[in-house]
């Protein structure tokens, strides 16, 4: 039996891309390599490790093949797979990318949810295409002094790049931050110009603390408006707390209490 | 009636007092267009919609809800800003409306404006001035989000017409189910006054498309169509009639969505029913299910209820309900059986019908893979085979699966979905039934 070779990538899109890439090209035969990803990968015996080593040319042209071959639906499942926390997803992405290009139309690789590693995919896809669609809805900006708008947010997963191109469009006129403490990075929009990925470290941490002079009026009045628009006789806060989970609450004003 | 002194309110207390006044109508949907930045100003549109927050009701914030004024003319009986109310009232001006819609949707607090009124004056008077609102945010403010407003019933048709160019949605309310009930709980409404404008608003819709199959540019005329909301439980119509009329508002004003509002007692008024157990929310929650088997799941209301049997079952679903008045009709089998088919199977729904179609084209389905696709198994088992087999040995037979499936604990949006596993054994008593009919 031949040895299984493990290739060890970053956990992001592009370090796993970069995995397919050099899996593929190592030509040890499908079945013979795998794909981890350094956070979650735990040494095995019998196994012989390759590190790999991010790189956007490569990923670049993984995913334009992905496009080409597996369409937009398949594209947006790498993308959004790869957001997620599961031991598996680096894997199952290196499969469902193998499985759609052997495929005469490789569109079809995402219907094919007999096949474990396709389901798997889908399935996260689904996970972080919901967690990135609850983020659009319950971030919150601060307009500070100089009228940026500030917002932090702690995602489940690593969904900041897959919403940011929405506020991009919704806020083209406005610089905007929005700051994931937990990844310790943000996106950056300045006004007319494509937003940037950027380290959080370079954030002034006494950046928020000067805050424009409409800012404590606005807020207000979004709490009271949260507060009169619920029924009493309706009163449900179970329903509340399965659509709107408590992780979320510490970064939305409205759930935040007044010193 | 004579106007009013406006008091000096502070924009806090009116937002309080109007918001507080728009809160019984349902619609917050910001779902049904698709629009991007137009390059000027702030603001755009996503198909599915975005909910930006969940009051304490569990209901979705997704719309600053306001009314731009709760001075009404009008005595609706079941409405709390009634002219014979003694209710603290306030009116917005379009300059205040443009200045909490920019603010809120720059923080992102909310993903547009919906803008109902009270009849100030006259409805002319108060259409026109919601139109005055809707144009200065789109034209001075180039605000690009969503918008849902109230075409006011009895307001000049051109003033509805020029008020649709600017919003997205546009809604009339029917109020409630029958004619006969609006007449004696809202003596200054009458159907034909409700339906003439939402009849105008469809032609209008319908020309609309056939300009912009002309000028791809020509512009949009609620784009994301209209709907409407009844008031269930105020009066005595039973379900059937309200599915009825749900059915025939789709398919005859092509209406976007039908929405119910269990009725709550605001007013102590004797002709309103009394509601010791509370609003009728399950009866609400049987209406949403059977309204989505209408408009999502191919099935007709007179498949549904009959006059024989003209309200849902509380323990079951319609769908369940439906299936097991069905037998003859099952099991399907999962790898032939047409979509139509399995949209009816319960425990599968559109999404997972939706899968099943595309991976079986792919090679043959088994249990293990429905699973995986996200269907109820506990609740499909009775109803279908993969590869010839049932997962396990069933009889198909209505005692048996009714049994078993109020077993399932169903999931109920409501405190009182407990109740009724709880009380499963009490199969056939009318507990709940006073409950809804009150």
């Amino acid at each position: 039996m031949e040895n299984t070779t493990i290739f060890l990538c970053e956990d992001s899109l592009d370090g796993i891309l970069t995995g397919v890439y050099d899996a593929w090209d190592s030509r040890l035969g499908h079945k013979n390599v795998r794909l981890e990803t350094r956070a979650e990968s735990n040494l095995e015996l019998f196994c012989e490790y390759r590190d790999v080593e991010r790189d956007l040319a490569k990923a670049e042209k993984v995913l334009n093949t992905v496009r080409k071959r597996m369409g937009e639906e398949g594209e947006e499942a790498v993308c959004y797979a790869a957001a997620c926390t599961d031991r598996r997803k680096a894997d199952a992405i290196y499969r469902i990318i193998v499985l759609g290009l052997h495929l005469k139309n490789g569109r079809d690789a995402v219907n094919c949810l007999q096949n474990e590693d396709v389901a798997l995919v889908m399935k996260l896809r689904q996970k972080a295409w919901h967690e990135a669609h609850r983020m659009m809805g319950f971030v919150r900006f601060e307009e500070l002094q100089n009228g940026i708008l500030y917002s932090q947010i702690q995602p489940a997963y690593d969904v900041l790049s897959l919403m940011a191109p929405h506020f991009e469009d919704r806020y083209r006129q406005e610089n905007w931050i929005i700051h994931d403490i937990r990844r310790r990075q943000m996106a950056i929009h300045r006004k007319e110009y494509p937003w940037v990925l950027a380290d959080a470290e370079m954030l002034n941490p006494d950046y928020k603390k000067y805050y424009s002079d409409q800012e404590d009026e606005f807020q207000q009045l979004w709490k009271s408006f949260c507060k009169s628009i619920a029924i009493e006789e309706r009163r449900n806060p179970r329903c509340q707390q399965s659509l709107l989970p408590l992780r979320f609450r510490s970064c939305m004003t409205e759930f935040i209490v007044d010193k | 009636m004579q106007v009013r002194v406006p008091e000096n309110l502070t924009l806090m207390e009116k937002l309080n007092i109007l918001s507080d006044a728009a809160k019984y109508d349902v619609a917050c949907t910001s779902s049904g267009v698709n629009r991007s930045n137009t390059g000027r100003g702030i603001g755009n549109c996503i198909e599915a919609g975005i909910c930006h927050s969940f009051s304490a009701d569990g209901r979705c914030i997704s719309l600053l809800k306001i009314l731009f004024t709760n001075e009404c003319i009008y005595n609706c009986r079941y409405c709390l800003n009634r002219v014979s109310n003694d209710v603290p009232r306030a009116t917005f001006t379009p300059q205040e409306i443009c200045d909490l819609v920019i603010g809120f949707y720059r923080r992102n607090y909310i993903e547009g404006l919906f803008l109902s009124s009270g009849i100030l004056k006259n409805p002319n008077y108060t259409m026109e001035l919601l139109y005055q609102t809707l144009f200065k945010l789109r034209t001075e403010y180039h605000f690009g989000g969503y918008i849902h407003v109230k075409a006011i019933p009895g307001a000049d048709e051109r003033l509805i017409e020029r008020t649709g160019y600017l919003a997205d949605r546009m809604s009339v309310n029917l109020e409630l189910p029958t004619a006969e009930g609006l007449k004696t709980l809202a003596p200054n409404k009458s159907r034909k006054k409700i339906l003439t404008p939402m009849r105008q608003v469809q032609m209008r819709m319908e020309e609309n498309r056939n300009e912009l199959t002309l000028y791809r540019n020509a512009p949009r005329f609620v784009p994301a169509g209209q709907s409407t909301q009844m008031i269930i439980g105020a009066t005595p119509e039973n379900d059937f009639q309200i599915v009825s009329v749900a059915e025939a508002l789709y398919k005859k004003f092509e209406l976007k969505r039908v929405f119910y509002s269990a009725f709550v007692r605001v007013n102590e008024d004797s002709l309103l029913p009394a509601l010791p157990g509370g609003p009728p929310l399950l009866r609400e929650h049987r209406l949403y299910q059977a309204d989505w088997l209408l408009r999502f799941y191919g099935f007709e209301a007179k498949e549904l209820l009959s006059e024989e049997k003209p309200n849902f079952n509380v323990l079951l679903d319609p769908k369940c309900d439906w299936a097991l008045r069905h037998l003859e009709l099952f099991p399907v089998e999962i790898n032939r059986a047409e979509y139509g088919m399995l949209l009816r199977v319960p425990g599968i729904g559109v999404r997972s019908a939706n899968r099943i179609a595309k991976a079986r084209r792919m090679g043959t389905l088994d249990f293990a893979d429905l699973k995986r696709m996200g269907v109820v198994l506990k609740r499909a088992l009775y109803f279908i085979t993969c590869k010839g087999r049932t997962m396990y040995p069933i009889k198909v037979e209505e005692d048996y699966i009714t049994r078993n499936l109020l077993n399932v604990k169903e999931r109920l949006p409501f405190e009182l979905g407990q109740d009724i596993t709880y009380r499963q054994l009490s199969l056939f008593d009318d507990m709940h039934l006073t409950k809804e009919t009150g």
